[in-house]
């Protein structure tokens, strides 16, 4: 059983992770700045997430050309958010294929700690479990 | 000497980087790599102050963070930028375009798998460097292995009666490394970090490794002498010895569960680097070509009046473009793509450094007895690019490996 029930229940979790992003007083601003368009594009349940280089976070299909491209399972958002995947093997165990200028990817890694953090109780008031 | 830009897109920033990059390579790096090949001890290149004014010219200028993303102060480039770059810069010297291109190698690591300590001691002080104090080195090859290190997804990586001579325990919270690194290191000498690839589980052969950032400046750390040889002497290269070496457990990247895919990316990356550092190396070697056939008169005519010495010349300029076509895609594709496909930067790395020599040496030719001659810079640039076919991987070996990706 997926992580994320349904398509919806995703929607709902990594899109409040990403609005508490965008919204970040650090993070936010730097978000905006770099300018990169992402998608996620994610599989078991099937679903696009967007966080766009206004901050916007749009759960569905856009028709726009992503800066970075993240393509991966539902449950590996949720392992990498809870930083129980790192990066490395994720790869070796081809979990993760990202798609965008390494420079670009590289970028964001450091915008990204206050999802993190905020992460695990997101994930929980949205009554996953979470160890 | 420019060449025509086959890019019609290139944006007048991307123009404005290549022409800063040029300028950088032809004031400052070829005539202190020039400068450098001529002095008999490598130990008095490490203490010269033509190779540490080089060195900080370039950290001013921000050319050692070419691979850094800009969050942390890096230059943030786009892959076409870097290839861009690196092309200049291996026009330059391409000894010194590897000293500089290397320098990043602990930082970038980190700069993937950032954390607070890594951030605090290695990523912003790297990136902020402008006097060349922090310079990374790769450390991977060993005396006993080194074809053995650079054959990741091989059956030969997992062969568990092959162990690595350099090795990490874990002791409370600190990794205990003991062993050494082969002459080879560029950088070795002169480094201040390393990113070191050593043995985690032998069990498990060489792909039971981890990848450590080690400062050389910790208690146990000793060099060996900087290595004197044939081509690319203003690249510094030594062993490293490690005894009982402590480091804090933030410190190692990758473990032996991804020890094998970071070993592929890594060279993945710097093979893609290669080709475009050589691509230059290519051009610097055609253009001293060029401009000799029009100078020197034989049979009572300009060499290039002769019909023979165009032929070679036009088959110079087919390589060296076919050469820079490939390398920028394989970088282009590999440097917007994780994990990457490691056979388009060994085609690029094998096809560019094979490019490099064979234009070298129909250039040498060219130049007649005069080629041999410490006097003209070809003659350095022939024996640079001899030595490029068997660093980051010895050409026939690489396309072995590469092969295992078809
Ligand atoms: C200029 C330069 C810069 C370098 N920079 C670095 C650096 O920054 N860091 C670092 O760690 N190392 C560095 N190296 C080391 C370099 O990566 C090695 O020299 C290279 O990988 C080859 O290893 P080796 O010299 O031990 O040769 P070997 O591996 O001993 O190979 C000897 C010969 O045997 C062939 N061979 C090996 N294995 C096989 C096989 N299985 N089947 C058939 N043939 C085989 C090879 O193709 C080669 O022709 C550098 C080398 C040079 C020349």
């Amino acid at each position: 059983m997926p992580v994320f029930e349904t398509t919806q229940k995703m929607y709902e979790v990594l899109g409040n992770l990403f609005k508490h992003l965008a919204n970040h007083p650090d993070s936010g601003p730097k978000f905006r700045e770099a300018g990169i368009d992402i998608h996620f594009s994610i599989t078991d349940p099937e679903g696009d997430i967007w966080l766009t280089r206004a901050g916007d976070v749009i759960c569905g299909k856009l028709d726009l050309k992503a800066t970075v491209e993240m393509s991966l399972s539902g449950d590996s958002c949720h392992q990498f958010w809870m930083k129980e995947l790192s990066l490395p093997i994720a790869l070796a165990k081809g979990k993760i294929k990202a798609k965008g200028p390494m420079g670009k990817i590289l970028k964001l890694l450091p915008i990204l700690k206050p999802a993190y953090e905020a992460y695990p109780d997101i994930a929980r008031n949205h009554g996953i479990g979470v160890s | 000497m420019s060449y025509l830009e086959l890019n019609i897109d290139l944006t007048d920033e991307q123009n404005a980087i290549k022409i800063q990059a040029h300028k950088f390579a032809a004031e400052i790096l070829r005539p202190a790599g020039l400068e450098l090949d001529k002095i008999s001890d490598p130990e008095d290149v490490i203490k010269s102050t033509v190779y540490w004014s080089a060195m900080k010219k370039a950290y001013e200028l921000g050319y050692h963070n070419t691979l850094m993303p800009d969050s942390y102060g890096g230059l943030g480039l786009d892959p076409l930028d870097i290839h861009l770059v690196f092309e200049e810069l291996g026009w330059g010297s391409a000894d010194l375009a590897l000293s500089i291109g290397v320098a990043c190698f602990p930082a970038f690591f980190a700069s993937m798998l950032p954390n607070d300590i890594l951030e605090q001691n290695i990523i912003y002080p790297y990136c902020q460097n402008t006097d060349a104090t922090f310079v990374g080195c790769w450390a991977i090859t060993e005396p006993n292995h080194g074809t053995d290190q650079l054959c990741p997804k091989t059956e030969v990586f997992h062969d568990p009666s092959i162990k690595g001579q350099l090795r990490a325990r874990l002791d409370g919270d600190q990794w205990v490394i003991n062993g050494q690194k082969s002459a080879w290191v560029s950088n070795g000498p002169v480094a201040t970090h390393a990113l070191a690839y050593l043995s985690l589980d032998p069990a498990m052969g060489l792909a039971g490794g981890g990848i450590c950032i080690i400062p050389l400046n910790a208690s146990g750390v000793s060099k060996g002498r900087a290595l004197n040889k044939m081509g690319q002497r203003a690249l510094p290269q030594g062993e490293i010895y490690f005894d009982d070496v402590r480091v804090p457990h933030d410190y190692m990247l990758v473990d032996q569960e991804s020890y094998e895919t970071m070993v592929d990316l890594t060279l993945a990356t710097a093979n893609a680097a290669m080709g475009a550092v050589f691509t230059g190396a290519a051009r610097a070697a055609y253009e001293e070509a060029l401009k000799y056939s029009k100078e020197r008169i034989q049979g009572g005519k300009a060499l290039f009046e002769h019909q023979i010495i165009k032929h070679k010349l036009f088959n110079m300029f087919m390589k060296i473009e076919a050469a820079r076509a490939l390398s920028r895609a394989a970088m282009i594709y590999n440097y917007n793509n994780t994990p990457p496909s490691i056979q388009y930067s060994i085609a690029s790395k094998v096809f560019c450094t094979n490019t490099a020599f064979e234009v070298s040496n129909e250039a040498l030719q060219m130049f007649g007895g005069y080629g041999l001659s410490k006097e003209y810079t070809i003659e350095k640039i022939f024996r640079d690019t001899r030595a490029a076919l068997i660093e980051d991987g010895v050409n026939d070996s690489l396309m072995l490996i590469g092969a295992h990706s078809l």
